[in-house]
């Protein structure tokens, strides 16, 4: 790894995360000191704090939001006062049975397979940062900007129900009506976005360079 | 290795806390972090220019966008059609605060609050109005960052309108080109808003 690369926390320096501006760190006083922004006031830390419990705790949340999500009808479809619900899964066999293959996988990909891949992602990072284990940052790094920038697409189910209820609204011919699904879902999305925010990308790096030091004290 | 404290001459890298000298940047150039690869600064070509007139046409297509009806369906003689707001008025009728209010922050508040900040903003740059509040403003403008989706809207639209093509037949009305429009001139921006260029003007205008 690259050691020569120096990085802010060493040179006592701290970097404000909203206006990048970089700020003396009291000596001392650590990664859980708030400092004040010389440029924009703003109070912020070295080190997002307990990142990794914050992390965890919004991933486990999403977690359990995610079961309901998918047990309960998101959609109740109404043709002449006939209800037929429909959950996530039962949804996307419906447009694999009308032949609308590429609605389908986007879709899947949005309402299952993101959550989960971030959920999963998540708890990884988390595992691999607490442990040091087969840490690669460089990798790791760029896999946690894939799960932050896939994290809006998911509320794409949320968006299409509300879509439908709104314009199928033809009284008793047919109708659309959102079920209870919508809400554990709508929490799922949010629960993981928080967590993607929480935890800070830096960490990786941080804890790479704690091991590679101790390392080389072992050695000698 | 010998790194002086002196902090104007630094920058660090938002990702992995890397640090490095200042580049000197022409509009149009941008540094990468040769440690993780993400962007470290980019100087962008006439920032508060484009922002301000993008920004600006944003703000006069969001009437339509969001009061246009997007589509309308037919079936058996009955039409019935929808817009961004209506969306959001069925799901409170329907009793669905939360995604209501949910879908009213992601896809109509903040994508507009965006748009009057990158304005303001703008506007200040432009004709010289630059005010200490500013520096709360600005920052208080990157909270909303993460939590615009009219991009994941447009593809419910467009999954939507393939669901519907179905078993009735659908129209599309003058909403849905306001609110692509709109989409466009809220993307653009916002990519166009140069922030390290913002902070340093700002910086040397009012921090001591």
């Amino acid at each position: 790894m690259n050691l020569s690369i120096k990085t802010a926390q060493e040179s006592g320096l701290a970097l404000c995360p909203k206006c990048h501006k970089l700020n003396d760190m009291d000596l001392g006083a650590g990664n859980s000191a708030r400092i004040q922004c010389i440029r924009c006031q703003g109070m912020f830390y070295a080190r997002k704090p307990h990142s990794l419990q914050y992390t965890l705790a919004w991933n486990i949340a999403a977690l359990i939001a995610f079961i309901p999500a998918n047990l309960y009808p998101i959609m109740i479809v109404y043709s002449m006062g006939i209800g037929e619900p429909n959950t996530i899964l039962s949804g996307i066999g419906e447009f694999i049975d009308y032949g609308l293959y590429p609605i389908a996988v986007i879709i899947f990909t949005a309402s299952i397979i993101v959550p989960l891949l971030k959920i999963t992602g998540l708890f990884l990072l988390v595992y691999r940062v607490h442990t040091g284990v087969r840490l690669r940052p460089d990798k790791h790094s760029k896999f946690y900007h894939v799960l932050e920038f896939l994290g809006p697409w998911s509320m794409l189910d949320v968006f299409v129900v509300a879509l439908l209820v709104a314009v199928v609204e033809l009284g008793f011919v047919t109708s659309v009506a959102a079920g209870p699904a919508i809400n554990y879902f709508t929490l799922t999305v949010i629960f993981t976005m928080i967590a993607a925010n929480s935890f800070d990308p830096r960490l990786l790096w941080d804890k790479k360079q704690g091991c590679e030091n101790a390392k080389e004290e072992n050695d000698y | 290795m010998n790194i002086t404290k002196n902090n104007k001459q630094l920058i660090a890298c938002p990702q992995c806390d890397a640090l490095y000298d200042t580049p000197i940047l022409k509009q149009g150039q941008s540094v990468k972090c040769t440690r993780c690869g993400s962007v470290l600064a980019e100087r962008k070509i006439d920032s508060i220019k484009r922002s301000f007139y993008w920004s600006l046409a944003g703000i006069m297509l969001s009437a339509p966008a969001i009061l246009l009806p997007i589509m309308g369906v037919t079936l058996v003689g009955q039409y019935h059609h929808a817009s961004l707001l209506d969306c959001i008025l069925a799901l409170i009728d329907r009793g669905f605060f939360m995604i209501a209010t949910l879908v009213f922050l992601f896809t109509l508040a903040v994508p507009f609050v965006r748009l009057l900040g990158a304005f303001y903003i703008t506007y200040s740059f432009k004709f010289n109005r630059l005010k200490p509040s500013l520096l709360h403003f600005f920052r208080a403008f990157h909270h909303l960052d993460n939590w615009a989706m009219l991009n994941v809207f447009m593809l419910g639209i467009v999954v939507s309108m393939y669901k519907l093509l179905d078993d009735t037949e659908l129209s599309v009305n003058m909403g849905l080109l306001a609110f692509i429009l709109w989409l466009i001139c809220s993307t653009m921006a916002s990519s166009a808003l140069d922030q390290d260029y913002i902070w340093q003007e700002l910086e040397n205008e009012f921090v001591d």
